[in-house]
């Protein structure tokens, strides 16, 4: 799991173009929207390409994004139980 | 109108008649270290771009320890200027799409394709909703900057303004000069305030420092 969340940190700062700032620096628990992280709309976009291109995950529900970006920790749980590579 | 305080930023300095923080190296280095220096917690500065961080950084130095700091308000406005637009991420981006096998045109690099997006970032984080404007001009030319952002005051709202020269032509390249100019006559003795008038011959001697 904390594989997974590194993982997920390292790809989170290389596609958001989070220039400078190192994994340590994010939270595991800490929101990625609003407060916390500070991600926006736009982010959300990256992440959902995020899934699908380096996890085979396609979100099928939009509402499922609030509970699955909560958190580094939330996106990891979620990416393990439904990787499909 | 008088310019209560003024930073220039560069690849290789800061200069102010604010406190300035501390750094190290250059370009891009340079504002990672006075950013992390000023000891600002705001996550979304690293994913901004080279032209937004200069001119979100020199803005910070120029308001810190500023009264009301972050109460919304819509009698400040942003008026911003420079040479380069926003050539820089233009060509970043270019880069992102060219390979025809491998593309993906991505929201967080092409959002930054506009040069307005800086007057944005400050807008945003001070709570500012009043006039912002970024005008592209084919050099720092303090007659125009005068004008135009003396012309903006000329509304019934506006009562102070960031305003300035922020420019990017790489990213280890840029310049932020940024003034907060308020709507009041200069007076040399002033008790509260100080500053200088609002003319071309300060604008220039500020953007020559």
């Amino acid at each position: 799991m904390n594989e997974l969340v590194n993982e997920l940190k390292l790809q989170l700062i290389d596609a958001l173009n989070l220039d400078g700032m190192t994994p340590e620096e994010i939270d595991d628990n800490a929101p990625l929207f609003g407060d916390g992280l500070g991600l926006d709309s736009i982010d959300a976009l990256e992440l959902i390409v995020l899934l699908e291109k380096n996890y085979g995950i396609k979100l099928a529900n939009p509402a499922e994004g609030k509970e699955i970006f909560r958190s580094v920790v939330a996106l990891a749980e979620y990416v393990g139980k439904n990787r499909k590579k | 109108m008088t310019i209560r305080s003024y930073v220039k930023l560069t690849s290789d300095r800061i200069v102010s008649d604010r406190p300035v923080p501390c750094f190290s190296g250059t370009g891009r280095e340079l504002l990672l270290s006075a950013f992390r220096a000023s000891g600002i917690s705001y996550p979304k500065f690293h994913k901004m771009d080279t032209l937004s961080k200069a001119g979100f950084l020199a803005t910070e130095i120029l308001l810190e320890g500023s009264d009301g700091r972050f109460v919304p308000r819509e009698d400040r406005a942003v008026i911003l200027f420079n040479s380069a637009s926003s050539l820089c991420d233009d060509r970043h981006y270019c880069k992102t799409i060219a390979d025809p096998g491998n593309w993906f045109p991505s929201p967080a690099v092409f959002v930054y394709t506009l040069p307005n997006i800086v007057t944005g970032e400050i807008a945003i984080r001070n709570k500012y909703y009043g006039e912002t404007c970024f005008y592209v001009l084919p050099e720092p030319d303090p007659e125009s900057i005068c004008r135009i952002v003396s012309d903006a005051f000329q509304d019934r709202m506006t009562s102070s303004a960031i305003c300035g020269w922020v420019d990017c032509t790489d990213d280890d390249t840029f310049e932020a000069v940024v003034f907060l100019v308020e709507d009041c006559i200069y007076e040399e003795n002033a008790l509260h305030g100080g500053g200088m008038p609002w003319n071309m011959e300060n604008i220039r001697t500020i953007l020559n420092k």
